[in-house]
């Protein structure tokens, strides 16, 4: 049995009167790679973003690595080291370069030593593919090449867990091979990921599992043959059709 | 009407005496400046910090600043730290300092506001601490767009610091005054201290504006 890597029982989270997570139950393996699709506005970024905290639940549990985290007890900045964050617009830090970009949070948050830090950055940039783009700033890159640096910086942290946010959503069509293919090398070196997208053939292809979620709620879930090929659900049914 | 001889006669002869005023009235608006954007950082910061109290604590100061006349505010500022022994220049540039703070916290606030939300996230989203995140992120981003609106403020200070003459501080416009009265040819030294205002100012925006050009260059 592999370890339990994101465990919800019951996340509940409304903004004012609007609930936008009703009684959501989800677990994550280690190495899984969880596609989430969805309509918009059924909740899907809002999950997302509860399971690193940047919204905090109404109720229901949260267990991140076999540890509960309550939002008031714990340390979130240390949780947040473990879940790395991809998003929709990138969020490159424009004021710096794109060394630095990937640099900023291992000095400035594991305080580690810059030669070394810099060391890792330029790795990781070779391997997202931007060795030469180093010591550009943000602006001068491609929407594609932004999400690489963006995927770069994130793993920087060596987080144990990556959550995408429609990575490829704000790209050029010809740019999004780019991004997905760097994310599938991410998961088939075992990387945990949560990847909420609009990209099929991705998630037919990388995806262990499947979940659609409608109403802020998980509708059904399963392997993307299931899910795909044969869901169980009107809805689900529905929402598939709509989208290919 | 204007014989511009004379003025350039005047001009060259008063010259020592208005760089004694020029160098006070220098002093007189960087110190205030400065002293005004810590202040006006630390209340845009409350602004937006979402604690109640410390929002409220700006909102009266900015009210309370903006809403009184500067001369006012310079003389409460004298009486009240003379008492304290408090020279009348130290007292000028708190009480001009407390009044540039109040817009400069208002152009912090805007341009902090104005950074994307996605940067403070994003900051979170690794690790960073809120105060880590402002002053790696938010501030650096948000210093460079308020750097127009503060040069700007920066003139205002430097006009507004003619005010100090009222309490007997011999800075640029108290020196015309007196030197006005005193030759009773007012109106060549009061051409003569808008002259040194002008300069000073066109020399300020030049400066600025080679600044912000600097800032601005990579990204
Ligand atoms: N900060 C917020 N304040 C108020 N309402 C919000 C907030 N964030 C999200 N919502 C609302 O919550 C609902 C779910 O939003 P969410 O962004 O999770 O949907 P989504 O499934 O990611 O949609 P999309 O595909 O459009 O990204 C929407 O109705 C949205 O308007
Ligand atoms: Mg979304």
């Amino acid at each position: 049995m592999k370890k339990e890597m994101i465990k919800i029982e019951n996340l509940k989270k409304s903004f004012g009167d609007l609930e936008v997570l009703k009684e959501v139950n989800l677990d994550v393996h280690e190495s899984d790679v969880v596609v989430l699709i969805g309509a918009s506005g059924s909740g899907k970024s809002t999950l997302l973003r509860c399971i690193n905290f940047l919204e905090i639940k109404n109720g229901g549990k949260i267990v991140i690595e076999g540890e509960e985290v309550d939002p008031k007890s714990h340390n979130l900045n240390e949780v947040r080291q473990k879940v790395g964050m991809v998003f929709q617009h990138f969020n490159l830090f424009p004021h710096k370069t794109v060394l630095e970009n990937v640099m900023e949070a291992p000095v400035m948050v594991k305080n580690q030593d810059k030669k070394e830090a810099e060391k890792e950055a330029r790795v990781l940039l070779e391997k997202v593919g931007l060795s030469d783009k180093a010591d550009v700033y943000p602006a001068k890159l491609s929407g594609g090449q932004k999400q690489r640096v963006a995927i770069a910086r994130a793993l920087a942290m060596k987080p144990d867990i990556m959550l995408f946010d429609e990575p490829t959503s704000a790209l050029d069509p010809e740019l999004v091979g780019e991004v997905l293919a760097t994310m599938k090398e991410l998961a088939q070196e075992g990387m945990t990921m949560v990847v909420v997208t609009h990209e099929m053939g991705f998630a037919k292809e990388v995806a262990d599992e499947v979940v659609y979620m409608h109403d802020g709620q998980i509708w059904e879930r399963g392997t993307p043959q299931e899910l795909f090929n044969n869901p169980q659900e009107e809805r689900t049914k529905d929402f598939l059709s709509s989208i290919l | 009407m204007f014989d511009i001889a004379h003025i350039l006669d005047v001009l060259i002869e008063s010259y020592p005496l208005f760089m004694k005023g020029l160098w006070i009235t220098l002093k007189l608006t960087v110190v205030s400046i400065l002293i005004g954007t810590g202040i006006g950082l630390i209340f845009a910061l409350f602004k937006i910090s979402g604690i109640k109290i410390l929002n409220w604590i700006a909102n009266i100061y900015i009210a309370l600043i903006r809403g009184t006349p500067l001369i006012v505010q310079i003389f409460i500022f004298y009486f009240g730290l003379a008492e304290l022994g408090i020279s009348a220049f130290w007292s000028a540039a708190f009480g001009l300092a407390m009044h540039n703070g109040a817009y400069i916290a208002e152009i912090f606030r805007g341009s902090i506001q104005s950074v994307d939300r996605g940067q403070m996230e994003a900051g979170r989203s690794l690790g960073m601490t809120y105060g880590l995140t402002m002053r790696r992120i938010i501030l650096p981003q948000a210093f460079k767009r308020a750097l127009p609106p503060l040069g700007n403020q920066f003139i205002i200070g430097l006009k507004d610091s003619s005010l100090a003459s009222f309490i007997a501080l011999s800075e640029l416009f108290s020196i015309a005054t007196t030197q006005g009265s005193r030759t009773f040819d007012e109106m060549t030294y009061l051409i003569i201290v808008g002259l040194y205002y002008l300069v000073l100012v066109l020399l300020f925006t030049l400066l600025v504006n080679m600044l912000e050009k600097k800032l601005s260059a990579g990204e």
